[in-house]
């Protein structure tokens, strides 16, 4: 074995020799971005070796680092073996940062009525004059604590053996659990003495790339913890697809448990900040997509993806969370979000949930924007969706200076329409490492705005300045000078990164107009666009409209609702009748396949500029792109 | 009774003007307007609006043309003036459209002689003309440049405009007045793109003509066709971003597997059958000019046009 | 105008019963605009919602079947003015036509051309469809011995044309009950005609001058009990013929004047404008086009338009993935990869061929998407091209690993190459310059 010791928490964990530095972070519980799963691909892994002696191709990864990070050990985690004990300082760039997460349920003035509770009773001992059976008296004991009526109680037989010793032991103080299930009230668990303070609860976001976890104090109504992690299932495949390949080669077992295990691990960085037993987590809600879900379950995903995507259960589960190896109380209970269609999943129904969409008159449009995009649109009565591949590009990928949002990544730019000039802000305000999606939009608007960029995204090469130059393969603008960044390298975006934006765009865009023209609404019927994923909060909504990200509206009827997966989750944990509501929800949606969509191209076509072929879906824009032209002259 | 199709169209077509007469300050002996209709093709009823005209494509280095057409003219294709003439006197075209593929040889740099080229042709045929430019970007500036310059008050015809290459063209066309010629690969949409990009740089929508690039027969004709209907389709219903006259030219028709490989005796005749096929299509679809390569079939075409031109015979549509 | 789902929607129950078969109404809703359920499946539809969305579902322009057997086509049941807005289904039969005063050998020669001339392209075989006979002698004997001619030599779709009804009947004797189509009923011969073209039970054309005068012989043959109808418009231009027979499809398809909802008839013998006569008849909205037996380069490019026009232009045609070889390449021979839509494939395989340097192209399945369209939307990406070069085996054909790709996937160049391998050239992006590409990069 090798010792391992991170810095600068000073983590330490013991390995074997050969293991890669990667395998040991995530053993030692660091969360290390690697967005190619840890194929040596996407370079976001680096971690600089102090002291010791490692295996490492620097030639074949040269392009990742700065002569500078060179020269101080950078390497890749994932492509680095242990050799020997070691010292590894992980930048605050490489760790996965916490999500900034949003509206909490009981901002949203949510009632607060859990679908499990516990109630300590005292209860009279049995005597000859008052010899009610065991059950009889416990249950009588709860109803008369508030509870539900005793006859609606169903007790399982291993609750049931536990009973008569318990009672007697405990001197008939005791505390029991009662959930309420798609069957009834179910009495869950029964513990000496009052533990009633001790209930809690979890929802969870398992995400193909990272897993949320709120940790909810079920007697106070109050958010405890949040952790997050990387899914671990990122090692069996970057994306859905490779992961339901593996699955088919007799992985399923082991992306299970893989599921299974980023939640535990965030439960247990969870319950560890708030100082909480594991044991006191009685339920579990779970929102995520189609394929997750399955695979969590251990159900086959296998014939999701392949036509005609037929998912295999699409309404909501409960099961005991013990039985796919989640860790809480072993009593504890899951309940995974019901889908749709193969993209439509428990994480859009979470998001339609989240943003009430479902219970107004007036018409909605929700977009979530990942590598996958999922768009819903309807009131009450009616939702039309449909979903597609966006590319990465919107989430920093496939971007030359492309990021996620961790510290470093410039989130918002303006440009001066005279000098060129950006003024940007990093998260976390150090110098920019690259730009996140939000980023990128701006710079986008702003380069439209400034005439540097025509409407197909064509860089102006005829125009003097010294940010406007042509690159490796085709023209590039400056964003920031390698002086000013943390990288040591000019950060520049190229007419490909450009084009691979506008692509994104235009099928999103084209999606929301298949919806809107299946319902046969135009955009003045739109009410309210909701925002969910990727952008979280920073999501400039001006630019998103100028660039043609979404159907032009009110910019005030604009909203983020950031991590909908989540608060839609928080939302069926905390209240009993949101979750009812959920099959109905998803019932209610038809789901529109793209591809089968004879005028998707051409939507998506006309899609590819900026803002649209068609200018007269874009007024505002259009007066505001005449405007900074005719003060440009 | 009279049947009233009622398309409620509510667009015109824009006129564009090529070529012009010494009265407009050129030496040409005839300026054409195209555009101006305002139905579907051939159903405008009236009689003044143009029927296509023909325009016959010629080059200045045979090297890059169909051999068919190398083996039909002979010695012709040797002297650029010549054949441009013959395209007047002998195979009755309505243009001549010049290819300067003298600068598609590698690393081309002697500008002088295109501005002579472009000069000899003028000489020798008193047609209007399109002049088709370089298609290497290094050198568009300059090409372009000496085109506008040596056409200076003829009102050429420039082509092409592409959505990755349209400075260079737009800015001689604007400096010298010439019109041109805004292609995009078979799409109604990238179509208009093209044109708002022209526009937002300052070309008048009458200094533009459409080419929606059209694929030989059985070689994309069957998106073409669909694409020039929706292009005119969608001026007449007030689109004024695509109402602009379009020029067609499937120049893949001589390289096409059923023309290349005929029988050596049959082989002229493939070649102007497909061209002329195609010729028919395009301008049933809206195209207003239709450039041929094969010389006989400009005649084909044009006696066919004058009767579609025709509408003799009661119709009873209004 | 077809309904929108939400609008069916709106006349469904909404009670989400699923007797349909549909999960809800609103997915019914949804198949019943793509036509692809039938409103009677809903047992809760009142008869005024159902009359309702019936009626958009009839097709406005008749369906009519020519000829028996094998050889027989149906024309008509077209729904659109412009192919972009749904397509063209029922392509038009183009029909060589002879005349009894020719002799048996020439008669002979035009019906064995139908019979076995065959085109093939993109898979798919191209054919003339019929013979129409006229009666040119006047005779009933000499014309029903020319009809046996034909009749003798093949299974054909037939039109019989003819002013003399005792010609017709004679003909009719031996091929009545062939279906063919009997031409033509006028102002002046509707009864008669009617009366034969009843007592065959064939298809009957009617010709007049003009939309009243076609509309009114209509309405007088439907009165005789005639149903099956062709519209011969006797155009007096190329031009008369496209306006006539835009408003007929237009007025057709509109519901303005159901009485035009039949296919059209063009008779495309002219001296000089034989080919523009069929050109027009393609793609203006001809049901049966009849000539004199045509030119071998004008048959190809005929049957070529004809193939064109009615190809759905929302779907590209595709071609099998696999590895195709371009004259006779050897080991150390170019390896270029492209998509699988059609037009791409040929084009490309034309300049290939011409530039005269054997090769092999791998087809990749991008779902017939261009490349430019197939980048946008990942069709094309590495793993694609990893596994097609795996699965068409194309390691074991060449001797090297260097992979020439369109330059619209220029994008994609590196992560091929760390995908397959494989060094990656980028290519042209117009097909012309790919023989100018290999000659100068490849001889390298």
């Amino acid at each position: 074995m090798r010792s391992v010791t991170f810095l600068p928490s000073y983590r330490k964990v013991d390995v074997a020799r050969g293991s890669t530095i990667l395998d040991a972070a995530q053993r030692a519980g660091l969360n290390i971005n690697v967005v190619c799963g840890g194929q040596g691909k996407c370079g976001k892994c680096v971690v600089f070796v102090q002291s010791g002696r490692t295996e490492f191709d620097k030639q074949k990864y040269l392009r990742f680092f700065s002569e500078d990070e060179l020269s101080k050990g950078a390497c890749l985690a994932c492509e680095t073996t242990v050799q020997g004990d070691l010292k590894v300082f992980i930048p605050e760039s490489t760790i996965i940062q916490e999500q900034k997460i949003l509206v909490e349920g009981r901002d949203k003035g949510i009632e607060f009525h859990p679908s499990v509770r516990k109630y300590y009773v005292e209860l009279q001992p049995p005597t000859l004059i008052d010899p009610s059976p065991d059950l009889t008296r416990l249950l009588w004991g709860v109803q008369r604590s508030g509870g539900p009526v005793a006859e609606k109680i169903y007790v399982p037989l291993e609750v049931m053996r536990e009973i008569p010793n318990l009672l007697r032991h405990s001197d008939w103080k005791v505390t029991g659990t009662i959930a309420l299930v798609p069957g009834g009230y179910r009495l869950i668990d029964l513990q000496e003495n009052d533990t009633s303070k001790r209930i809690f609860g979890a929802a969870v976001d398992l995400g193909s790339t990272t897993v949320v976890v709120y940790l909810w104090d079920l007697v106070s109504g109050k958010v405890v913890a949040v952790a997050s992690n990387y899914n671990k299932q990122i090692s069996c495949g970057e994306d859905i697809l490779a992961r339901v390949n593996f699955a088919r080669k007799n992985g399923l077992t082991k992306l299970q448990t893989l599921a299974a295990e980023s939640i535990n691990v965030a439960l247990t960085a969870a319950s560890n900040t708030a100082g909480i037993d594991r044991e006191d987590i009685y339920e579990v809600v779970v929102a995520g997509n189609t394929v997750m879900t399955h695979m969590l379950l251990g159900i086959d995903p296998a014939y999701i993806i392949a036509e005609p995507y037929v998912p295999v259960v699409q309404r909501a589960l409960s099961v005991a969370a013990s039985r796919i190896g989640i860790a809480g109380n072993q009593n504890c209970g899951l309940f995974a979000f019901p889908a749709v269609s193969d993209f439509i999943g428990g994480d859009i129904i979470a998001d339609i949930l989240s943003c009430g969409m479902s219970k107004r008159e007036e018409i909605s449009l929700l977009i979530d924007i990942g590598t996958n995009f999922e768009v819903v649109l309807g009131n009450k009565e009616w939702m039309f969706s449909c979903a597609g591949a966006a590319g990465p590009a919107l989430e920093g990928g496939e971007v030359l200076f492309g990021m996620r949002a961790n510290p470093g990544a410039i989130e918002k730019i303006t440009i001066d329409p005279f000098t060129l000039d950006p003024l940007y802000t990093t998260i976390n305000n150090i110098k920019p490492r690259g730009i996140t999606g939000s980023g990128l939009i701006d710079l986008l608007a702003e380069l439209l705005s400034a005439c540097v960029i025509d409407r197909t995204g064509r860089i102006n090469t005829g125009i003097e300045n010294k940010r406007i130059r042509t690159g490796q393969h085709c023209p590039e603008f400056v964003v920031a000078w390698a002086s000013e960044t943390d990288i040591g390298k000019d950060i520049v975006i190229t007419e490909n990164d450009i084009k691979n934006l506008i692509m994104s765009k235009a099928s999103i865009h084209a999606a929301c107009v298949i919806l809107m023209k299946e319902a046969g609404v135009s955009r003045h019927d739109i009410s309210t666009i909701f925002f969910a994923g990727a952008f979280g909060n920073y999501l400039d909504k001006k630019n998103a409209t100028i660039i043609g990200l979404i159907p032009e509206i009110e910019l005030d009827m604009i909203r983020n609702i950031g991590n909908g997966a989540i608060t839609g989750a928080n939302l069926a944990l905390i209240n009993r009748r949101e979750r009812k509501a959920l099959d109905e929800i998803a019932a209610k949606i038809a789901y529109i396949e793209l591809n089968a969509e004879p005028s998707f191209m051409d939507e998506y076509t006309s899609s590819t500029f900026l803002p649209h072929t068609d200018l007269t879906l874009f007024p505002m824009v259009q007066q505001l792109l005449d405007s900074c032209r005719l003060r440009k002259g | 009774m009279e049947y009233d199709l009622n398309f409620s169209w509510t667009g015109t077509i824009g006129h564009v003007v090529i070529g012009a007469t010494r009265a407009d300050g050129g030496t040409r002996k005839t300026s054409y307007t195209l555009g101006g209709g305002t139905s579907l093709p051939y159903l405008d009823n009236n009689p003044s609006s143009p029927s296509p005209l023909v325009a016959l494509e010629i080059c200045d280095n045979p090297e890059f043309w169909s051999p068919i057409i190398r083996r039909f003219c002979g010695d012709l294709i040797h002297s650029t003036s010549d054949w441009a003439k013959t395209a007047e006197t002998v195979y009755g075209a309505d243009l001549v459209r010049l290819y300067l593929t003298s600068t598609r040889v590698r690393n081309f740099s002697d500008i002088v002689s295109v501005g002579k080229t472009i000069e000899s042709v003028l000489d020798a045929t008193a047609l209007p003309l399109i002049i088709e430019g370089s298609n290497e970007p290094g050198i568009d500036s300059d090409v372009f440049q000496k085109c506008g310059e040596t056409g200076q008050d003829e009102r050429f015809l420039l082509g092409t405009a592409e959505a990755s290459r349209y400075r260079s063209i737009a800015a001689a066309a604007l400096a010298y007045d010439h019109s041109l010629i805004a292609q995009s690969p078979i799409d109604v949409n990238l179509a208009k793109q093209l044109n708002i990009l022209l526009r937002e740089i300052g070309v008048q929508q009458d200094h533009i003509m459409i080419d929606p690039y059209t694929g030989a027969l059985g070689y994309g004709l069957e998106y073409s066709f669909s694409a020039m209907e929706r292009i005119r389709f969608s001026a007449l219903k007030g689109d004024t971003d695509l109402a602009m006259p379009m020029i067609c030219s499937a120049i893949d028709s001589l390289n096409i597997k059923e023309v290349r490989e005929a029988d050596p005796a049959l082989q002229d005749e493939m070649a102007m059958q497909w061209e002329f096929y195609t010729g028919i299509a395009a301008a049933v679809a809206g195209a207003e000019i239709i450039c041929v390569r094969h010389p006989k079939t400009v005649r084909m075409l044009k006696n066919a046009f004058a009767d579609m031109k025709n509408n003799a015979g009661f119709s009873g549509v209004k | 105008m077809a309904l929108k789902a939400l609008d069916i929607y709106k006349l469904l129950p909404k009670k989400n019963c699923k007797e349909c078969g549909d999960p809800t109404c609103l997915t019914f809703a949804m198949k019943l605009a793509s036509g692809k359920a039938d409103v009677d499946l809903c047992p809760y539809l009142d008869d005024q919602a159902k009359s309702v969305l019936g009626a958009t579902t009839r097709p406005p322009i008749r369906l009519i079947k020519l000829g028996v057997g094998e050889r027989s086509f149906a024309v008509g049941e077209e729904s659109v003015l412009y192919r972009h807005d749904k397509t063209f289904y029922h392509p038009p039969g183009l029909l060589f036509k002879v005349s009894d005063t020719q002799s048996a050998e020439e008669i002979t020669a035009a019906t064995i051309r139908v019979r076995d001339e065959t085109l093939t392209r993109v898979g798919t075989d191209l054919r003339f469809n019929g013979i129409a006979i006229e009666n040119t002698s006047g005779s009933p004997a000499v014309y029903a011995h020319a009809v046996a001619t034909v009749e003798e030599n093949a299974d054909l779709p037939l039109v019989l044309i003819a002013k003399n009804t005792e010609a017709l009947n004679a003909a009719l004797i031996q091929v009545g009950s062939y279906q063919p189509l009997i031409h033509a009923a006028t102002k002046e011969n509707f009864r008669e005609m009617c009366a034969i073209a009843k007592k065959h039970n064939c298809p009957l054309a009617v010709k007049a001058h003009g939309l009243d005068d076609i509309t009114s012989l209509v309405k007088e043959c439907l009165a005789e009990g005639v149903k099956k109808l062709v519209l011969d418009l006797c155009p007096q231009s190329l031009g008369n013929y496209i306006t006539l027979s835009t408003a007929i499809r237009q007025l057709a398809i509109s519901r303005a004047v159901p009485d035009l909802g039949y296919p059209v008839y063009i008779d495309a013998t002219h001296p000089s404008l034989q080919d523009a006569a069929i050109a027009l008849g393609i793609v203006k909205y001809a049901s049966v086009i009849i000539s004199p037996p045509l030119s071998p380069a004008s048959s190809k490019a005929a049957l070529t338009l004809r193939q064109n026009i009615y190809t759905d232009p929302q779907k590209p045609i595709q071609m099998n993935p696999g590895l195709y070889r371009v004259g006779t390449p050897g080991k150390d021979a170019p390896v270029l990869m492209t998509v699988n839509f059609s037009l791409t494939f040929f084009t490309l395989q034309g300049y290939l061929e011409s530039s005269r340097v054997p090769c092999f192209l791998l087809i990749v399945d991008t779902e017939g998407l261009s490349v430019l369209t197939a980048v946008a939307a990942g069709k094309l990406n590495e793993t694609l091209v990893r596994d097609s070069i795996r699965k068409f085996n194309v390691e074991n054909e060449v001797s090297h690993k260097t992979l020439i790709i369109p330059g619209y996937s220029a994008p994609l160049s590196g992560m091929i190459e760390e995908a397959t391998g494989w060094k990656v050239l980028v290519g042209p992006r117009d097909a012309a310059e790919i023989g100018e590409f290999l000659h100068e990069e490849w001889k390298k």
